[in-house]
């Protein structure tokens, strides 16, 4: 089967978000629990204020599959309900096949860390 | 037929000097209607010798930002007199000499509005006063305006001392002390006791714990060590200092050698002209604590920059923080320690008692349903499980020293995390009148020590 997984609203007023680092490529086999990718959530357009309200989550697998194909690369900003990344339940299925439904993932809040593409603290 | 009330600037002295102010300017049409104790009005005010010369620098040398504004006691519709306000230079300059009798506005009370506190005739006064962070910052709109390394706001009657509040938190101890237009007025309106509000900006650094212990204990000789190891940095850095690393530069300095803590206050009110001391309650962020921090390899003193501010710097003071610096890991039980030899210094120095704003620690945003996929310890990569951990941490110390805890996270769950505090840092309107409220409260309690620190009353206020 096809999963597909979208940008999901992880914060009511975002429009989108950033991939901050990837744990996983095209080819990957992945595990219940294995990390996919952290975002930043950026709301400093919708609340006008010099402090930019950025928070950080990070995208867990929360079934086994296979990583097929995936759209992203650090610093790139994806649309709410953009689609990221095709998935297969085996290693070679055709993934131009309609996706059955969404990929089962996690998503967590994360502390800030130097493996960001936004860069260490200093 | 509601009987309209003259609004009187009522009383205030500084004994040796004449108070002058400028024309008023208004924040509002004719006809607003205004709250009990909302700000519709403000005037510059300076401080001029009665004598023309001075034994020792005037008691606002440093502040060229001095404004009184204007509150009614009473609710209603205010009607303005437009000939008060001279417009152009005269509403920046001062040129009128501060009269008691004076009458800027009229207003017709609310019905039922005559239970109130004091002459209703007589405005209540806001006075503010800002520091600038460079002499250059000047600014002639609205109120408090410019760019401040330090702000504040006090009012009192005739007979009452203020208790200071010197917050030195990042967002969330700003939005709630400064409030939505920076000038305290929303602290003003919410209590009728007399209270001086003092605000610090989290830039260009941050109020971190080691930073303010580096400030509460640095020597002169200690901050001069500092600025030469800068200036001699930027004369050897290959890299030429830009005017950003110029700019930053100087205002990182100006900062240092300051210490906000132990810092006392002038005011002047209807009592005339005082010296207040160091602020009794300093209120605090838990939010601000990173867990690294850079510390000066040679001279020991730390640095913390928030990320959105560390963009003013050029590229000569960020060389500087690399090569002189290094990052230093902090554990939840070093930022323990930090809190503990932080509440006893400021009790031992000033006397003044610690107020800390907890974290939000829970989410609507995750959909967390299991933990296994995170290693331990947790607290090390999921940010909701930090703040529980360090929101304990606080409790860990008010066992067993003076600390106020506002329950940030107790709050936000109780009206609406999601709504009112999106991203866990930056509350709404609402949640900030709560926090105000449970801040007064315990400021209330300050005033009055017989009664203890018993619980504040959240849920009144929330209610």
């Amino acid at each position: 089967m096809i999963y597909e997984f979208r940008m999901p609203l992880i914060v009511n007023q975002m429009t989108g978000a950033t991939l901050e680092c990837l744990y996983a490529k095209p080819g990957d086999s992945l595990k219940m629990g294995s990390k996919l990718f952290d975002l930043s959530i950026d709301l400093g357009s919708v609340f006008a204020q010099e402090c930019p309200p950025v928070s950080f989550f990070r995208v867990v697998m929360r079934e086994a599959a296979w990583l097929r194909k995936l759209e992203l690369v650090p610093g790139k900003f994806s649309q709410v309900d953009e689609e990221i990344a095709i998935f297969s339940t085996t290693p070679d299925e055709d993934i131009d096949e309609p996706a059955t439904r969404t990929i089962r993932t996690t998503v967590a809040g994360i502390v800030h860390h130097d493996g960001m593409w936004t860069g260490s603290q200093w | 037929m509601v009987r309209a009330v003259e609004l009187h600037l009522g009383p205030l002295h500084a004994a040796g000097y004449n108070i002058l102010r400028s024309g008023v300017r208004w924040l509002y049409d004719s006809g607003h209607h205004c709250r009990p104790n909302e700000i519709f009005a403000f005037c510059n005010i300076t401080l001029e010798p009665v004598s023309g010369r001075l034994s020792g620098p005037p008691p606002f040398a440093e502040e060229l930002e001095l404004q009184i504004a204007f509150a009614s006691r009473v609710g209603g519709r205010v009607s303005i007199d437009a000939s008060t306000a001279r417009g152009g230079y005269l509403s920046v300059r001062t040129v009128d000499v501060w009269n008691p009798d004076t009458v800027i506005a009229t207003i017709e009370p609310d019905p039922g509005a005559d239970d109130v506190a004091g002459d209703p005739s007589r405005l209540r006064l806001l006075a503010l006063a800002g520091r600038r962070m460079t002499d250059l910052a000047v600014t002639h709109s609205g109120l408090l305006p410019g760019w401040h390394g330090r702000s504040r706001g006090w009012w009192c009657e005739a007979g009452e001392t203020p208790v200071t509040l010197l917050s030195l938190g990042v967002c969330d101890a700003a939005g709630l002390v400064l409030g939505e237009d920076c000038a305290f007025a929303e602290m003003f309106e919410a209590t009728q006791s007399a209270a001086q509000m003092v605000y610090v900006p989290d830039h260009p650094l941050a109020p971190a714990t080691p930073l303010l212990l580096d400030q509460l204990q640095r020597t002169p000789a200690q901050f001069e060590a500092i600025a030469a190891d800068l200036r001699g940095f930027f004369e050897r850095s290959t890299t030429p200092p830009t005017a950003n690393d110029m700019i930053f530069a100087g205002t990182v300095l100006s900062v240092m050698q300051r210490n906000p803590i132990r810092d006392g206050y002038n005011v002047f009110s209807a009592n005339g002209l005082t010296r207040l001391g160091p602020a009794d309650a300093v209120l605090l962020s838990l939010a601000v604590e990173p867990t690294a921090i850079l510390r000066h390899r040679k001279l020991g003193h730390h640095i913390h920059i928030m990320r959105h501010h560390q963009t003013a710097a050029g590229p000569a003071f960020k060389a500087w923080l690399a090569d002189s610096f290094e990052p230093v890991r902090r554990s939840v039980q070093d930022i323990k320690l930090d809190y503990e030899t932080l509440i006893d210094k400021i009790a031992r120095t000033t006397g003044g008692r610690v107020i800390i704003l907890n974290r939000m620690s829970t989410s609507g945003y995750e959909d967390v349903s299991s933990y296994l996929p995170f290693d331990a310890p947790m607290s090390d990569t999921l940010s909701l499980v930090a703040a529980k951990e360090w929101n304990l941490m606080l409790e860990d110390i008010a066992d067993e020293r003076a600390l106020d805890i506002v329950d940030v996270d107790a709050i936000a769950a109780d009206i609406g995390g999601g709504e009112h505090l999106p991203d866990g840092i930056h509350q709404s309107g609402l949640m900030q009148k709560v926090l105000r409220r449970e801040v007064l409260s315990i400021l209330a309690n300050l005033r009055q020590p017989e009664i203890g620190h018993a619980e504040t009353p959240r849920a009144a206020a929330v209610r």
